[in-house]
């Protein structure tokens, strides 16, 4: 009678042992206060963690209308740092998704206002000024992420780009070969290096570059181009047409490039023979 | 998670076309019109795409993705465009 009842006994200890007790889980820890002050932060910290979840599940599906509201309604609570400067941060891409270029740009100025080492603020406002044509601040933005982060390979790919929209040739090409230092394998460095010399004039170093970025990416069409137009200016007209004909046969989803690159090759047609 | 964006310098391509293709109808087939109309279209690559969103807890921590990005020296961990995709 006794040794079933000291096995039930050790099962049981055994199981509580084992197991623990699972309980309703929150994701922000219930109030234990009744203070008045407290228990208004509390509402408002819990607020602004479901608006920000929200508005980044947002962005991540491209719900760019859904996700602004809910990073204005993160800023019309006023959060102390860091989620003022992220939330504005946070909006900025949703305004660029709405093709809001200049709310863009003035919700990353207030962010970098309140936290001037934030790197990847600074990385968005030079990427959304050059598509507002601000080559200015684009300039200045690019800079400071420099200042910040030297090796940033985003850094020199935008102030290689904005001093080439900008016809600094000389700013472009020391980006653009510090990139490719850095990167070797990164065909757009060598490419972006390419554009600069040949409209530097430097055909031969121009040829050279379009050609590591086609080896490293040979379906690179306007890559194909760009070497294509060197080799018609250094007379070699067969090579190019060959150029223009690859960039032709991979850039069906570029329209534009296609028409451009087919009617380079048919130029370079030889007469036929008599 | 990145943005995407219209292709900066397909505008101008069009126009380096257009001109081009101006060229051949005022003067006829010339190749250095069209030349002059592609050497236009040596347009640089495309600006990246924006870095993505950081959560209430802020860029610090090695948690923040797009700071991390901002800051790589490497192409890929700085989520540049790929030529290819």
């Amino acid at each position: 009678m006794r040794t079933p009842a000291i096995a039930l006994v050790a099962a049981v200890s055994l199981f509580a042992f084992c197991t623990r007790a699972s309980g309703q889980e929150y994701a922000t820890p219930a109030p234990r206060t009744t203070d008045l002050r407290r228990l208004h932060a509390l509402a408002i910290a819990r607020a602004v963690h479901a608006y920000f979840t929200r508005g980044i599940a947002d962005e991540q599906r491209g719900a760019w209308d859904d996700a602004a509201r809910s990073f204005e309604a993160v800023l019309a609570l006023h959060p102390p740092e860091p989620q003022n400067s992220t939330a504005r941060y946070d909006l900025a891409i949703a305004y660029a998704g709405l093709r809001r270029y200049d709310d863009a740009a003035s919700q990353l100025r207030a962010a970098l206002r309140a936290d001037p080492g934030f790197l990847a603020a600074w990385a968005n406002l030079a990427a959304i000024d050059l598509r507002r044509g601000d080559l200015a601040e684009a300039r200045d933005a690019a800079r400071r992420l420099l200042a910040l982060a030297p090796s940033s390979a985003r850094g020199l790919y935008e102030r290689g780009l904005i001093a080439l929209q900008d016809g600094d040739l000389r700013a472009a090409r020391t980006a653009f070969s510090t990139l490719a230092g850095s990167n070797p394998r990164y065909a757009l460095a060598h490419y972006d290096l390419a554009v600069v010399l040949a409209r530097s004039g430097d055909l031969a170093q121009a040829e050279r570059e379009f050609r590591l970025a086609l080896a490293l990416a040979p379906r690179y069409a306007r890559a194909s181009l760009g070497l294509g137009v060197v080799l018609v200016r250094e007379g070699r007209l067969a090579d190019a047409r060959a150029a223009f004909a690859a960039a032709a046969a991979e850039s069906a989803d570029d329209p534009v490039l296609h028409v451009l690159a087919l009617s380079l090759e048919r130029e370079l047609e030889p007469p036929p023979a008599p | 998670m990145p943005v995407t964006m219209r292709r900066f310098g397909d505008l101008a391509l069009a126009a380096a076309l257009l001109l081009g293709l101006l060229g051949v109808g005022v003067a006829g087939t010339h190749l250095q019109r069209e030349l002059a109309a592609a050497a236009t279209a040596l347009v640089p690559s495309r600006p990246p795409d924006l870095l993505g969103p950081i959560t209430e807890a802020g860029r610090s921590g090695w948690q923040c993705v797009p700071e991390a990005q901002a800051a790589a020296r490497s192409w890929r961990d700085a989520a540049l465009p790929d030529p290819e995709h």
